[in-house]
């Protein structure tokens, strides 16, 4: 039971959506197939898209320096640093969750937070593809100043996101990055065993010990994270 | 599978192969951390496609097409550019239906609206993009995408 409760808790939109389906699948079983049946092309898009998302995020992780990431998309990029991710979010392919990881390994490389904006958004509204079905359907009139003022549009985002939210507030909160569901603890003293550093008892339970050099413990936490019975521990980087 | 993706699945796969034979440890270890942090994602994602299915459920396009031809204009822009945020649909779906409701001369004005919240605001995704970057850039990116959406609208609709 314990296992059971820190799996909902760690996956809880999944399982609330998991609610509606079983809760419509009662009240109206049509909506919930119908629903179902909708879903159907977005998982075969998503089942194509992420291993190349995957890979990708694997070259971005393993090859390319952060000060090179940090000269062309960084703070001090500039409006080239704008060009060039505008250029970068265009040539992608999939939806825009896609983009996620892929925004997330720059900006950890010292990508700045107004070029993480313009990947997203252009990303999500300027992809060659669509821009060709947008000229077949509504013309290149249509498209075209769409295309333009869609691009101004981003830039005055990027510039005011980038304004308004500080380097440390992106990251997402660190409580969430590192802790123990202590729901889900079965005490068995495990991580405490292998990172004393980082973990101790109270009273039956593990609990985390504040620390600013999560870093350098990477590999045994992930190890550690592994190790744990009842998978209690959360550990995102 | 579309072109586009094919050819993007054939450069990364020959990405990380180079990557591979250059240096197995190094990759690996990129692996590692790559499927942690996609890892926590996929649920999340699972859990947004189940969404999609739902909200086009209960929108379908044709009930979208309706509403947006029906509505009278400034009513329009509003409603347009709202059921573009809930909604994710494909743009291959969404290219024909404004052009069918163009072309019986519909203002263009909800119908840019629609188009650019449909893309650029994601309610659906919303959950994941807060986890991801957080709650503060997840709430200013999709407040300012839905406004700057409807100006771009009325933009057109004094150009075009």
């Amino acid at each position: 039971m314990m296992n059971a409760t820190s799996i909902i808790k760690r996956n809880k939109l999944l399982s609330f959506v998991i609610l509606v389906y079983i809760s419509l699948l009662i009240v109206r079983p049509d909506i919930a197939t119908t629903a179902l049946g909708n879903s159907g092309y977005y998982f075969k898009e998503m089942i194509m898209v992420l291993p190349v998302i995957f890979l990708l995020t694997v070259v971005i992780e393993a090859w390319i320096p952060k000060e090179v990431i940090m000269k062309g998309i960084g703070k001090k990029s500039g409006f080239k640093g704008y060009l060039l991710t505008l250029a970068l979010g265009s040539v992608s392919a999939g939806p825009i969750y896609a983009a996620f990881p892929i925004a997330k390994a720059l900006l950890k490389k010292g990508a700045s937070i107004s070029n993480v904006v313009i990947i997203l958004s252009a990303w999500a509204v300027v992809k060659v593809p669509m821009l060709a079905n947008e000229v077949k359907f509504l013309g290149m009139e249509f498209m075209v100043t769409r295309w333009i003022l869609t691009v101004l549009a981003i830039f005055v985002m990027a510039f005011v996101i980038g304004k308004f939210i500080k380097e440390g507030e992106l990251s997402t909160d660190e409580s969430k990055a590192f802790k123990i569901v202590s729901e889900a603890c079965i005490g068995c003293h495990i991580c405490v065993k292998a990172i004393p550093e980082l973990f101790e008892m109270k009273g039956t339970k593990a609990v985390t010990i504040a620390s600013d050099k999560l870093h350098s413990y990477h590999d045994r936490l992930l190890h550690v994270t592994e190790k744990c019975p009842s998978k209690a521990i959360v550990y995102e980087q | 599978m579309d072109l586009f993706t094919l050819s993007f699945l054939i450069v990364t796969t020959i990405l990380a192969a180079f990557s591979f034979v250059k240096n197995k440890d190094k990759t690996i270890d990129a692996m590692k951390k790559s499927r942690g942090m996609m890892g926590s994602m996929l649920s999340q994602i699972i859990a947004i496609i189940m969404l999609i299915g739902l909200v086009l459920t209960i929108i379908p396009p044709e009930l979208i097409k309706t509403t947006l031809g029906n509505a009278n204009e400034n009513s329009a822009v509003i409603i347009a550019a709202l059921v573009g945020s809930v909604t994710l649909i494909p743009a291959f779906v969404a290219f024909p239906l404004i052009g069918s409701l163009v072309n019986v001369g519909a203002s263009i004005v909800p119908a840019v609206a629609f188009l650019t919240t449909l893309t650029m605001v994601g309610i659906v995704t919303f959950p994941l993009e807060k986890s991801t970057f957080g709650t503060k850039f997840a709430i200013s990116r999709n407040i300012l995408s839905f406004f700057l959406a409807v100006g771009i609208a009325l933009t057109m609709g004094v150009i075009l």
